[in-house]
């Protein structure tokens, strides 16, 4: 195909994969916020992420939607329509039980894989003779 | 488990996508709506502070797309919308959806007919249990007779000694069965009322026939190992057919009494509606009775003839057997019944013992012998379907360039608005495979139509028997391969279109289609048209040489008179007479036609020429050394009453015909043909030599006493010359040494009445039915039909596939010129500028035309060099069908290029003149 004849694409089609890397990153904080915080709209989780993780979310907040309705999809958090700090209608997520699970045994192989990692990034070269 | 449940909900959402749409806008609503009140208490302007939400937020329109994907199932999603979009754009230009789907019908159409032939004749099983577990002796069938105690190359056809020492020997078997070879005809007479003889088609069978096919009775019971012994009551089981169509399904028939040639026996059971025996044939056998019978039938009975080989083997093994295994045991036991039998083999027997092997087949398609007769013919038509198809293809692909031309703007603008390539693509084949499968759906009744057709021409029927049992009505094969190739063929014609589609410049597009440069859609299209000319070729080439070949076959010198000539088909064992009575019967018959208003002559033969069957034998010649298991002298003969050459027209050229002084008590004589003189009596003069059958072991049985001119009576072997035949007088029998014997009673039951009616009399079907009832009104006739109808039936097979083929070239001679015309148009219609100026310039109307011409001719002549070449390969393909024919006949393939030269020329000829018929001025301001 002749380069330069589509001017326009879907933007989403070159980032997909970087994406879907970062969708599960994301749903995993998604929890947590849930989790220690309660019942929140979109804007809420987005801006606490934004607070603990810094840039991450600093762009393309929106991303955050579809991993929602994921997770919602999947059953690890429910929805519910209720009226926000500027007295508008909100979509209101919380953390099912189904949720609470899956977020103690993503914590758990989190920090079993980060421990993992710890020691090997800890291990000197002459440690290892 | 979660994925489960994810694509349920997925499901679920799909079905109430625009609530979800809303609540996603609402969603980004509110999340904008916080963010800029955020960024306006830090301090922005209200302005600022939106657009730096909305930069923060992303790419509404983006995520938009991703939450979607999410949503619902977006491959399904996207293929209803691609087909309802493609319905809509199909129902908007109905003259194209109609046409593209009548042409894609014709061709798979013409593919899914021969297919379902295919299917019936060459890949399906007989309707039978576990068709898995049967096994077949022998690797070909050898109709229907053979003698001796050996066979060339295997041995596959057996006597029923034979067949009871495998029976009784062999272990791998659960049950093995034999059965007749050839089948019979039966004189059945119904003993209640005095109702007339029918005849019918039967089969021997042993007892255990129906229980190694694992077939049980429709009603009543069918052969059991019990009804086929020695002495035990005579049996017979009916066809479901027979007892449907010609008993009404009456009940009463089972345990009714039925005359078979005028032997009593009881019918106890109808076979099941699908079953039609052990081998696919034109007309199947409507009875079956136990091989026990076969001496209290037939007046020349071959049961228990050690050394007659007449039957047929099929076995099913017991489960865990090994084919090989029960093969090698065979073979070996074969060798064992020989050597038992080493006292009455020939020398030349003896000789050939060491080869002698047979062979265990996969015997689940039953006896295939008419595989092996249709096998060449499907597959020619096979491969000249797919020819057709293949145009059918590329004029399909040629239409839909047009359309994508046509569309080429609003593509551009598609793209332009961030269309995918992959989905415009996934677009374009969606509409192309919706009309390959609305093709396929119409091409399914075009098959059935067509099915039917060829089955009617192409297999002989009789009235009042069964016909070849292949249904025309699509079966599940069927219909999958009907499916397959729609979807293939939707595929094939869509591609390139699809491709094209995406290769559109969105700017050069909208700045003016008819401006740009591009000429990227005609080479694809010039390509097809080549593509086509060149496929068009080959099947006008193929079917000129195979109707020339025919038109030579019909044409040939027969040596025998067709005009005038009439046969009436009898069997006197279907009467119950018996040998001493048959040259009285003969008498009489030709006594009474002769004495028919408008019967000129009349004689009786046991085959007339291409009835489709003759009899042969081993020629010993007297005086020379006995001839060798390796010499050929083989001669056909036949057997015929006084006057029978003058009968058939066949001139006598030396010495005398057979005539009214050869008696039973005279010297045995034979006429022989010129073959026959020139293969064993080269430049010596024949008259007054003897010479016997070898297989008899005689060399002074007949005297030869004329040479008739050569004539065509075997309908195979016609590519071949003419070969030996001898002819024997009726009343004469060849008696076995030191007997009174008849060594061949059978040959004396003649077939065919030969009747010459006079110059311009008319006779009727009727007149001779009359006469024969007055001969004998039991005597039930088989056909009545002329020479000329009985020798162009024998080229039946040939005349369809000729037909078939032309039918198809010209088909694909017409979708080609459309191509062409369509490309030439196009073309022409693109360079109206140019043409404009060139004639403002002073070129005249000839120039421009003879440049038009040029143009499309290039195309058609590139289609002829690339068509040649496939075209002299098909006719080696042809090979064998087309009779000693030149396979690169060069006036044939003249013919073909000159057809597609004119047809090109009048499909270019019309818009090249259409072109230069423009008005300078018009065409100049046409922009």
């Amino acid at each position: 195909m002749k380069q330069g004849i589509l001017p326009v694409g879907n933007p989403m089609d070159q980032k997909r994969e970087k994406s879907e890397v970062r969708q599960g990153t994301l749903a995993l904080m998604v929890l947590k916020t849930l989790d220690v915080l309660g019942p929140l709209h979109g804007y809420g989780i987005a801006r606490r992420i934004e607070q603990i993780s810094g840039d991450l979310l600093a762009v393309n907040q929106g991303t955050l939607y579809p991993v929602l309705l994921k997770l919602e999809q999947e059953g690890s958090i429910a929805s519910e329509w209720g009226t926000s700090e500027n007295k508008r209608r909100a979509r209101f997520y919380r953390l099912t039980r189904e949720g609470r699970k899956q977020l103690q045994s993503e914590t758990r192989e989190w920090e079993q894989t980060a421990a993992i990692i710890g020691r090997f990034f800890a291990v000197k070269a002459e440690d290892l003779k | 488990m979660r994925t489960l449940r994810r694509f349920l909900k997925r499901l679920l959402s799909w079905s109430r996508a625009q609530g979800d749409e809303e609540r996603l806008r609402v969603e980004i609503e509110e999340h904008l709506a916080l963010q800029t009140a955020e960024n306006i208490r830090t301090g922005l302007s209200p302005v600022e502070a939106r657009r730096q939400a909305v930069l923060k937020f992303g790419a509404v329109e983006a995520i938009k797309e991703d939450y979607r994907d999410q949503r619902g199932l977006p491959f399904f999603e996207t293929l209803l919308q691609d087909t309802r979009y493609a319905l809509r754009r199909l129902r908007k230009s109905p003259a194209f959806t109609v046409t593209v789907i009548l042409t894609l019908a014709l061709g798979i159409g013409a593919t899914t007919s021969i297919f379902t032939l295919v299917h019936a004749v060459l890949l399906k099983s007989l309707p039978v249990a576990n068709p898995q577990e049967l096994y077949r002796l022998g690797k070909e069938s050898r109709c229907c007779y053979w003698g001796g105690y050996s066979q060339e190359d295997e041995f596959s056809i057996f006597s029923y000694d034979l067949y009871t020492h495998f029976r009784d020997h062999t272990q791998g078997f659960a049950e093995l069965a034999a059965f007749q070879a050839g089948g019979a005809l039966f004189g059945v007479r119904g003993t209640r009322g005095a109702g007339a003889v029918q005849s019918y088609p039967g089969e021997f069978v042993t007892g255990n026939y129906f229980s190694m096919f694992g077939i049980r009775a429709y009603t009543g019971r069918l052969l059991t190992p019990g009804d086929d012994r020695a002495g035990a009551p005579p049996v017979a089981v009916m066809s479901y057919r027979l007892w449907q169509q010609q008993y009404g399904s009456d009940p009463s028939v089972i345990g009714g009494s039925f005359n078979f040639d005028e032997k009593p026996f009881t019918v106890v059971g109808i076979t099941p509606p699908g079953f039609f025996g052990d081998k696919l044939r034109a007309i199947p056998p409507d009875f079956f009775l136990p091989l026990a019978t076969e001496p209290l039938v037939e007046a020349d009975a071959d049961l228990n003839k050690t050394d007659m080989y007449w039957l047929d083997l099929i076995g099913r093994i017991r489960p865990g057997a090994a084919p090989a295994s029960i093969e090698a045991d065979m073979r070996v036991e074969l060798k064992q019944w020989l050597r038992s039998h080493w006292g009455d083999m020939s020398a030349n027997d003896r000789v050939k013992f060491a080869d002698q092997t047979l062979f265990l087949r996969p015997g689940g398609a039953g006896i295939t012998s008419m595989r092996e007769d249709y096998a060449r013919w499907l597959q020619i038509l096979m491969v000249v379907t797919i020819f057709v198809l293949l145009i059918v293809c590329a004029n399909v692909a040629n239409l839909m360039l047009v359309r994508g031309m046509e569309r080429r703007r609003q593509i551009s603008l598609s793209m332009a608005l961030g269309a995918q390539a992959s989905r415009l693509v996934r677009q374009a084949l969606t509409e192309c495979i919706l009309f390959s499968l609305a093709g396929g759906a119409a091409g399914l009744g075009a098959a059935f139509a067509g099915t039917r057709l060829i089955l009617h021409f192409a297999v002989p029927h009789v009235d009042g028997m069964g016909g070849v049992p292949i249904s025309a009505s699509p079966s599940i094969p069927v219909l999958l391969f009907a499916f397959g190739v729609s979807l293939v063929t939707g595929i094939a014609f869509g591609i390139l279109p699809a491709w094209m589609a995406t290769r559109v410049d969105p700017v050069e597009a909208l700045r003016g289609a008819s401006r740009s440069t591009a000429r990227t859609g005609s080479l694809p299209r010039k390509m097809l048209v080549v593509f086509q000319a060149a496929l068009s070729l080959v099947l006008l080439a193929s079917s000129g040489l195979l109707t020339a070949a025919l038109q030579r076959l019909e044409n040939q010198n027969f040596g025998f008179a067709q005009d005038r000539r009439t046969i009436v088909q009898i069997d006197p064992a279907l009467a119950g007479y018996r040998l001493e009575q048959l040259t009285t019967l003969y008498g009489r018959i030709h006594d009474l036609l002769s004495s028919v208003p408008g019967v000129s002559a009349a004689a009786v033969c046991l085959y007339s020429p291409q009835r489709g069957n003759n009899w042969g034998t081993g020629v010993w010649v007297d005086g020379r050394p006995a001839p060798g298991p390796h010499d050929d002298n083989f001669a056909f003969w036949d057997r015929a009453t006084a006057g029978y050459f003058d009968v058939i027209g066949t001139p006598i050229l030396s010495g005398r015909g057979i005539t009214d002084e050869d008696t039973a008590t005279s010297r045995r004589v034979a006429v022989i043909n010129e073959a026959f003189a020139r293969k064993f009596f080269k430049g010596e003069d024949p008259i007054g030599k003897h010479f016997g059958e070898s297989d008899m072991g005689a060399s002074r049985q007949y005297e030869i006493v004329g040479v008739a001119k050569d004539a065509r009576y075997l309908s195979f072997n016609l590519a071949k010359p003419i070969d030996p035949f001898f002819f024997m007088p009726e009343p004469q029998h060849d008696l076995l040494p030191n007997t009174t014997t008849d060594s061949d009673p059978g040959s004396h039951f003649l077939h065919d009445i030969v009747i010459v009616t006079q110059p311009r009399a008319r006779l009727s079907a009727a007149q001779l039915r009359q006469a024969m009832a007055s001969v004998d009104p039991n005597l039930p006739i088989i056909s009545i039909r002329t020479l000329r109808e009985q020798v162009a039936g024998q080229f039946g097979q040939q005349r369809l596939i000729a037909r078939l083929t032309s039918f198809f070239g010209i088909l694909s001679l017409v979708l080609a010129s459309i191509g062409l015309y369509g490309v030439t148009a196009y073309n022409a219609g693109r360079r109206t500028n140019e043409i404009g100026v060139r004639l403002a310039l002073g070129a005249n109307r000839g120039q421009i035309v003879a440049r038009v011409l040029r143009g499309a001719f290039g195309l058609v002549v590139i289609g002829l060099v690339v068509g040649l070449p496939l075209a002299l390969a098909a006719g080696r393909f042809l090979g064998s069908q087309l009779y000693g024919l030149n396979p690169h006949n060069p006036v044939v393939i003249l013919l073909a290029v000159l057809t597609l030269g004119f047809t090109a020329l009048v499909a270019s000829l019309i818009p090249a003149i259409r072109a230069s018929l423009i008005s300078p001025v018009v065409a100049l301001r046409a922009e």
